[in-house]
């Protein structure tokens, strides 16, 4: 080309040639490197490909622009567009006796010299050549040359005053007659022919885009502006197309030609180039003069820009194929994303394939794709086959297995489940905090968790008591109140009824096998002889751990001599036993009264045991600043045990949320916020947002019925959540809401006494407006006018307002719903409606054609829970 | 068809022979650094009594005042007409004759003074921006009207200039026929890749800065028997150059560097008027282009700040000639 700056165009049949032109113009064969490292002169455009000069040109000194014949036959011929505006056809790396031979070298002259901007071959007609030629006053911009036609001397010569004497014609290769010319007194400085149509030609003119029509040349469609260059025609769309003006890229839709659909981010350099990539769709490469980017625009999520005004989603970034700065490129035209590049200086060619950006998307359900250029990829969770698979789950494939076993409505059951899921030992003291809350009468009370209950603590008894089955005095002091003996209620030690007997709980500790734990509390009960028999049954059950025998034989030496060699040997040894509840065991039995750092800071030990055991053994002063502290840890920590103390207050609120923090578990925080708390805790944006987002959950993963049992519930327990009726049917006559349902149902049954037409209980549905008695539309199936059966409806309705609709009271089965299509109108029963749609696609109203069904986008959805 | 009214604010200016040597400097920085100048619209003519420059603000701002540069006090607006895509078949004729009767004329009538500019790519047609509204109300039964705004045309109504029709405000004369005069060299209109500028400035800067020889001849001569006369134009508008010389000129020049027309038409010049015309009189160009156009032939119309000249082919120059004497020859008859 002029001056320095080079083009590339690769061959459109041979996907190994490709053409560089800048003063001459050389053909090179790419290959992979390992082909062609033993010939000298290869040139490595990258890891694995090089490039093999195989011919030069330099016969068309003046070259403006080059364009590759499109078709297989005659190969490598090219026509170059040089600055006086002559087009010569000329060919490269060919045997002379090819077919191409009396193409080449013919030249198509234009009547008035000026620089010829582009040239474009018909991709159908290929001895179409058009060429776009600078202005002149009387001539044509845009000829178009048949390479087929003869010179024709005699017809011209006369007609156009041709004069010899500064061109020498070499009369069997010069064509001065085009087949077509266009554009008189105008510049045309890019050209395309359209894909759609291949008589259109599409030409960026001085100040205009026009439409060329070559069956009827003296029309032809513009619209002004100033994207006039590089004209090209998005291969994947042909009513595409893309032209720039200094730095800015405009997208132009042929359909709607008046005005750019969109324009692309101006750049501060002018283009160079704009290219369509032809391996993939929406993909527009630009380049910028002295740049050493290419500029990527990614417009396959555009939306058809068909009357749509809203912004479009490109994806633009840049690739650097190479350090110098880039003279052109050009896309491979079949190799996926691929492109050479050339330098501006010193013709280094580098190889290059664009990366494709990776996207990727997480279903609702765990599993997940992404894809890359042309592969798409599935990465699906395995099905944990381990014992520990469990709880290795994500908590979101936690939730969904919970939620499809009703986790969260059956309180016992269901936090039983849990269990099972994650195996965290903590929610079933939740659950059983939870039942005894649903015990307890003092509700408020019991809600506002141990923290509270402790600190309102009065009338504190202290009592010194024997060990029982011996009257040795022991040492230990014990408290007693109303709010401690509440608190180890809480704690699960002791159940209903004035008396502190933990005997129920031990056994049912010794039928689930917790030997250890059992024990501990036996003996935190001053009870030694109870621990050391439960030690002994579990050493000798089955799997029973013999081990548990050396301990209860340990135990029985206790002794309160406080310089005893076995006090000494217990509290250094007590460290080494690897089950807690045995080494806080000997904790308590070796230490100073009032101070049990050792039992209560054992943090292996369940938090309700050590806040019992607290309640029993700390004073007034120490109790709250224990709890306090422990509450403090909880908090931080977002262990649900720390609920027990919290309860479900501000506080706990505070802990479940830096429980959800950590483990993202919405559901079990909606739950249990829902399950007890009190109105203004409910009110929290946090405690909302879990609930909105434990709903949204259910919604993606299309458990509607989880769902919607998921709102009966919440509306039950927080009545305020319950939203009010948004959607009502209304007579087509009087407008009014023809429920019997809504709130207005007194003021409609006032209506029907006042007119003095009672409402016959017999009557079992009403078809007809309640309002101004005209009938409600028909059924378009079974042509019965729609209606509610009405029968006792009316009669609750009045008397209830709250009427619980339980499955036997609803107004109507679900069959009965009205329903029409939102774009023909027509509509009738649900049921009907449902079985007709399934197995027609139109509207069953005779002569309407609308396809309701297909517009319905959810309606084709199935839930993902079939309950 | 379209009249374009382009986004150039134009000046016309002259600069005297002997002042020349104190413009070389913006005048080489305008023909050849083009991208030091934000000038878009440049053409100097050569002509025996002086050099006119006609250009944009950016590139008057170049020029410094002083006693050698005249200045014409008005902002000129260059119009430009586009065929629109529809080829007239019927006519071979190009140029100034093309627009003469629907342009010049309906001008000349409403007393609208025009500053012709022809190039190799097209005609430029100067109007005075005051002049416009007539201009615009003149012209928009013939044309559809754009005016190019930021590089856009947008269409111009006629609404806006309900006074249009107002004469211009100034009586009706009887035009005054001019003396013309026929020089005998040959010229040809030429254009060049801007690209290859570079390659022929010496040649160029010699033309048109260092041709003082011819000088004294023509400006003791205005008469009719005068061989040849000096004329060198050259413009460099929206990147396009244009060149008309004479054969004289042309062969100092490489000959494979510069394109014209593939039948290398040659021009025969008439010169109109025998004292400098001023820019107040209206008519002139109606006067020779018309004649033209009714023997449909073609002309390029270049006007300068002293004269105005038109090019006619070579072959039509003993019609033309005929034709010009006739019709001085006729008022005094009648």
């Amino acid at each position: 080309m002029s001056g320095s700056k080079p083009d590339i165009l690769w061959s459109p049949h041979h996907p190994d040639r490709y053409v560089i032109c800048d003063s001459e113009l050389g053909l090179y064969s790419i290959g992979p490197v390992g082909s062609t490292e033993t010939k000298p002169g290869t040139l490595s455009l990258s890891e694995e490909t090089a490039a093999t000069l195989l011919a030069i040109n330099s016969d068309t000194p003046y070259m403006k622009c080059v364009a590759w014949y499109p078709k297989h036959e005659p190969e490598c011929l090219l026509a170059v567009g040089q600055a006086n505006g002559r087009v010569v056809l000329t060919s490269l790396g060919q045997n002379h006796n090819s077919t191409c031979k009396e193409l080449v070298g013919k030249e198509f002259v234009p009547k008035h010299a000026r620089q010829c901007n582009t040239l474009a071959w018909n991709p159908v007609d290929s001895n179409l050549l058009a060429a776009g030629l600078d202005k002149h006053r009387a001539d044509f911009s845009v000829l178009i040359w048949d390479i087929s036609s003869k010179f024709a001397p005699e017809t011209s010569v006369a007609a156009e005053k041709i004069r010899l004497s500064s061109v020498d014609l070499d009369s069997s290769t010069v064509v001065t007659k085009p087949l077509y010319e266009l554009g008189q007194n105008d510049a045309c400085l890019s050209l395309c022919w359209l894909l759609r149509d291949t008589k259109l030609l599409l030409a960026g003119m001085h100040r205009n885009l026009a439409i060329f029509d070559l069956r009827n040349t003296s029309q032809k469609t513009f619209v002004n502006t100033k994207a006039i260059q590089g004209v090209t025609v998005d291969p994947h769309f042909p009513d595409r197309v893309a032209s720039f003006f200094e730095g800015q890229v405009a997208i132009w839709d042929l359909r709607k030609f008046e005005k750019p659909v969109l324009t692309l981010t101006e750049q501060p350099k002018p283009l160079t180039k704009v290219a369509w990539c032809p391996t993939r769709t929406g993909l527009l490469a630009t380049l910028t003069r002295d740049s050493n980017i290419i500029r990527l625009y990614d417009m396959q999520h555009t939306p058809t820009p068909i009357g749509d005004e809203t912004e479009p989603t490109i994806i633009e970034r840049s690739v650097q194929p190479c350090d110098s700065q880039i003279g052109s490129f050009a896309w491979h035209p079949s190799s996926q994303n691929r492109m050479v590049v050339v330098s501006a200086a010193n013709r280094v060619m580098t190889d290059f394939t664009v990366f494709e950006r990776i996207s990727l998307a997480w279903s609702s359900t765990a599993s997940f794709m992404w894809a890359c250029g042309r592969h798409l990829y599935s990465c699906v969770e395995d099905e944990a086959e381990g014992t520990d698979g469990a709880a290795e789950k994500d908590i979101a494939t936690k939730m969904r297995e919970r939620a499809q076993s009703r986790y969260g409505h059956d309180t016992v059951q269901v936090w039983r489940n849990h269990l099972l899921a994650g195996g965290i030992s903590h929610m079933k003291q939740c659950s059983e905090d939870a039942e005894l809350k649903l015990q307890g009468n003092k509700q408020f009370v019991v809600y506002s968790g141990i923290k509270n209950i402790v600190k309102t603590s009065s009338g504190t008894t202290e009592s010194r008591r024997c060990w029982s089955g011996s009257d040795r005095q022991t040492d230990v002091t014990r408290f007693q109140s109303d709010e401690r003996c509440l608190a180890l209620r809480l704690c699960g030690w002791i159940s209903r009824g004035p008396d502190i007997d933990v005997e129920t709980f031990l056994r049912s500790l010794e039928q689930e096998r917790e030997w250890e734990r059992a024990a501990a509390i036996a003996l935190f009960n001053l009870d030694i002889r109870r621990a050391i028999q439960i030690l002994s049954k579990g050493a000798v059950t089955e799997k029973g751990d013999l081990n548990l025998n050396v301990v209860a034989m340990a135990l029985s030496g206790y002794t309160d001599e406080k310089s005893s060699l076995w006090r000494e040997m217990c509290s250094s040894l007590r460290l080494q036993l690897k089950n807690p509840y045995l080494c806080v065991m000997f904790a308590f039995l070796t230490s100073e009264p009032g101070a049990y750092d050792g039992v209560l800071y054992e943090s292996k030990v369940a938090v309700r045991d050590r806040v019992a055991f607290a309640c029993m053994f700390l004073s007034d002063a120490q109790l709250p600043r224990y709890i306090d502290k422990l509450t403090a840890e909880m908090k931080e920590a977002g262990n649900l045990e720390g609920i027990l103390l919290t309860g479900l207050t501000k506080d706990g609120v505070d802990l479940m949320e830096s429980y959800v923090d950590r483990t993202g578990d919405v559901q079990t925080a909606s739950f249990c916020m829902l399950k007890g708390s009190p109105g203004d805790v409910l009110k929290d944006p946090r405690v909302q947002c879990w609930i909105e987002n434990y709903r949204n959950l259910l919604d993606a993963w299309r458990f509607w019925h989880k769902r919607a049992e998921f709102d009966i519930l919440r509306g039950k327990l927080d009545p305020s959540s319950k939203p009010l009726a948004q959607v009502f049917v209304s007579c087509n006559f009087c407008g009014k809401s023809i429920s019997y349902s809504c709130s207005a149902m007194p003021h409609q049954g006032r209506g029907f006494s006042q007119y003095g037409v009672s409402g016959s209980p017999t009557k079992s549905k009403v078809t007809s407006c309640p309002g101004c008695r005209k009938p409600l539309p028909r059924c378009a199936l079974c042509l019965m006018n729609m209606g509610t059966p009405v029968s006792s409806c009316s009669g609750t309705g009045k008397s209830d307002e709250k009427m619980d609709l339980t499955r036997e009271n609803k107004l109507a089965q679900f069959n009965n719903w009205f329903t029409w299509c939102h774009n023909c109108r027509h509509g009738g029963h649900a049921g009907h409606m449902l079985s007709w749609f399934r197995d027609h696609t139109e509207c069953p109203v005779s002569a309407c054609a609308c396809k309701c069904m297909q517009l319905d986008t959810t309606g084709n959805l199935v839930p993902a829970d079939s309950s | 068809m379209d009249l374009q009214i382009l986004d150039h604010r134009l000046r016309v200016t002259s600069i005297s022979k002997n002042g020349l040597v104190n413009y070389t400097h913006p005048l080489i920085k305008l023909i050849f650094l083009r991208n030091r100048t934000r000038c878009k619209f440049f053409s100097l003519t050569e002509t025996p009594e002086n050099y006119t420059v006609v250009l944009d603000e950016e590139g008057f701002k170049e020029l410094a005042p002083s006693e050698h540069l005249q200045v014409e006090s008005s902002i000129w607006l260059p119009l430009n007409v586009a065929s629109n895509g529809n080829a007239s078949s019927s006519s071979q004729a190009v140029g100034v004759t093309k627009i003469a009767k629907s342009v010049i004329a309906p001008l000349a009538q409403q007393h609208v003074s025009v500053f012709m500019l022809s190039t190799y790519q097209t005609d430029f047609i100067l109007v005075r921006e005051k002049d416009l509204s007539v201009v615009i109300s003149t012209l928009n039964e013939e044309f559809n009207i754009f005016k190019e705004v930021e590089g856009e045309y947008v269409p111009v109504g006629c609404q806006d200039f309900t006074n249009g029709l107002l004469k211009n405000g100034k009586e009706v004369v009887q035009p005054t026929v001019h003396p013309v005069l026929i020089p005998q060299n040959q010229f040809c209109v030429m254009s060049l890749d801007p690209d290859t500028l570079p390659s022929i400035a010496t040649t160029l800067i010699d033309v048109l800065f260092y041709s003082n020889s011819p000088k004294k001849e023509s400006e003791s001569s205005t008469g009719q028997d005068l061989e040849c006369i000096k004329f060198f134009s050259f413009s460099l508008i929206d990147g396009y150059i244009s060149i008309v010389m004479d054969t004289e000129a042309q062969r100092r020049f490489p000959a494979d560097l510069l394109f014209t027309s593939s039948s290398g038409e040659l021009w025969r010049m008439v010169r109109i008027g025998g004292q400098p015309l001023g820019f107040d009189e209206c008519g002139i160009v109606a006067q020779i282009s018309q004649p033209l156009a009714d023997g449909d032939i073609s002309a390029y119309y270049i006007s300068t700040f002293s004269f105005d000249h038109a090019l006619v082919p070579e072959e039509d120059i003993v019609s033309v000639t005929d034709m010009l004497h006739h019709q001085r020859n006729e008022p005094s008859t009648t």
